[in-house]
């Protein structure tokens, strides 16, 4: 006899706004339904309603943790509209913002997944790392959540001393690579609680549509930083971790790698910033009346902005945000079938869900 | 051939692709939503979104349809004369949430499908056009502080 769970909106082991019914046959979840909107808040619709400087800062309210993400990618698509070309400075400065985001975002992850294996002690030393990430980024942009350090034309402030900033990055690295990467990759407690359940075939990941570390833990190389790079990324070397097996080891072990690729990103970025400008120096300029699209990948994998705009006007005509949560969480039904109920709180955390973004 | 002459012969179409504001346009000319699906789930392309718009006046809706193939955007436009469009969600089980999105902020129908509330209106009707209710609601406030 099946019987149902209803898990949420706030339920206690499952902290987010979200509803996931769980038909249940003893301990086996056979079926699942999932629901969003609790939280959603009209952005898109406000965005109609902002003039252009105005739009940066209410889109960067998206979410709270890649709040730069999202000035980056409507910036991106606003420069398409303008013609406006960033100076290289600000688009290295632009990939250093997106990198330690990455970071903060994965390792404040890391942490959430290590509470709900039952692994406190780690959660806590996550938390200590991501407060070092956003020392950092406190240190570049004078914020420690929404950075509002991207305008259209470039960034809005400078990285005077990269020196202090890659020394800072330099002892993230070593102590992600001593504590939390080795943890997370060998521990039992890790491999107990990640082994083989979620799974996301690779079949499903690509009927999906999903993106990200999820779509990479399913086998799915697929990142934009490497396929259409933006910024500076096209002068950057790294890899994209990839792992066949889809569970939540898989995804566990693509952000772990992510990580490391992230510092070597950064290391990168720092040591090759070039001289010049970091913001183009008009603050007045027109818009073209069309529609301009931009992609980036976001820790959590693509966001897509659409912008357009008519000439003459002072606000957008539609500001459409499609962010990486949405095409990710419904894959959250396949990988919850047939795994023990205990492990659904997990399961659905593993994607790195997002409900800021997806409430947008 | 390249990539995209490959989807334009796939497609069957001698249309030129444009290339404008980050994607790569095609116009389609008579083929419907449900082909063009068919035919970019033979391309192995992925669906990423479909993005509405209403138009101004009475222009009705356009929904522009995105694929991402090989890291490049692929952009479909399609006017709706009426309130509606066939669903390809038997086709491209990835849209679901989208279509379910557009039918409860903008009020469009995707023929060929049930749809679940979302619940962007916890408790509303959900197939209404938002930016309508919004603008009414807030006619109806102004109105009262007028008096």
């Amino acid at each position: 006899m099946s019987y149902k769970i209803p898990m949420g909106p706030y339920h206690p082991a499952l902290e987010e706004p979200y509803k996931l019914d769980l038909i249940c046959e003893g301990e086996t979840v056979c079926d699942s339904k999932l629901r969003i909107g609790f939280n959603f808040r009209g952005i898109e619709h406000l965005a109609e309603t902002r003039n252009y400087i105005q739009v940066v800062a209410l889109m960067e309210r998206v979410c709270g943790i890649c709040s730069n993400i999202h000035t980056l990618t409507l910036c991106q698509a606003m420069e398409g509209l303008t013609g406006l070309t960033p100076p290289p400075r600000a688009k290295y400065i632009r990939v250093i913002m997106a990198e330690l985001e990455r970071l903060h975002s994965h390792v404040l992850w890391a942490g959430i997944a290590a509470k709900l294996m039952g692994f406190k002690t780690m959660f806590m030393t996550c938390f200590e790392i991501r407060e070092k990430v956003m020392d950092v980024l406190c240190a570049i942009s004078g914020n420690r959540v929404n950075y509002a350090m991207n305008r259209i034309g470039g960034v809005n402030r400078d990285i005077s001393d990269p020196q202090a900033i890659l020394k800072m990055v330099e002892a993230l690295e070593l102590e992600m690579a001593h504590t939390v990467i080795p943890i997370f990759t060998t521990s039992r407690t890790a491999i107990s609680r990640c082994a083989n359940i979620g799974v996301l075939t690779t079949e499903k990941a690509v009927s999906c549509g999903v993106v990200g570390p999820t779509a990479r833990a399913s086998g799915l190389p697929q990142d934009l930083r490497r396929a259409a790079p933006y910024a500076a990324y096209a002068e950057m070397e790294f890899d994209v971790p990839v792992q066949p097996a889809g569970d939540v080891t898989a995804r566990l072990l693509v952000r772990a790698l992510e990580i490391m690729e992230s510092c070597k990103i950064l290391r990168q970025a720092l040591a090759k910033l070039p001289p010049g400008e970091f913001h183009t120096p008009d603050d007045k300029f027109p818009f073209i009346t069309g529609t301009a699209t931009s992609r980036v990948e976001a820790p959590r994998g693509e966001v897509m902005y659409s912008v357009s705009w008519r000439e003459g006007s002072r606000t957008p005509s539609r500001v459409h945000v499609r962010t990486p949560t949405f095409a990710n969480m419904p894959a959250i039904h396949w990988m919850v079938m047939g795994a023990r109920l205990a492990d659904t709180p997990l399961i659905q955390a593993s994607i790195d869900p997002c409900y800021s973004c997806t409430d947008r | 051939m390249s990539p995209l002459e490959n989807i334009s012969e796939k497609l069957g179409t001698t249309e030129p692709w444009v290339e404008k504001g980050g994607v790569h346009w095609l116009p389609l000319g008579a083929m419907n939503v449900r082909e063009l699906a068919t035919a970019m789930n033979g391309l192995h392309a992925r669906f990423v979104t479909i993005t509405a718009y209403q138009l101004p006046k009475e222009e009705g809706f356009r929904l522009e349809y995105h694929w991402d193939l090989d890291g490049q955007l692929l952009g479909f436009s399609f006017p709706l004369a009426d309130k509606s469009i066939e669903s390809i969600y038997d086709l491209c089980e990835a849209v679901d949430w989208i279509e379910r999105e557009i039918h409860e902020g903008f009020g469009l129908d995707f023929l060929g499908r049930e749809y679940e509330p979302l619940l962007l209106r916890q408790g509303e009707t959900p197939g209404v056009n938002l930016r309508d209710a919004v603008a009414a609601s807030n006619a109806v406030a102004a109105s009262k502080e007028k008096k």
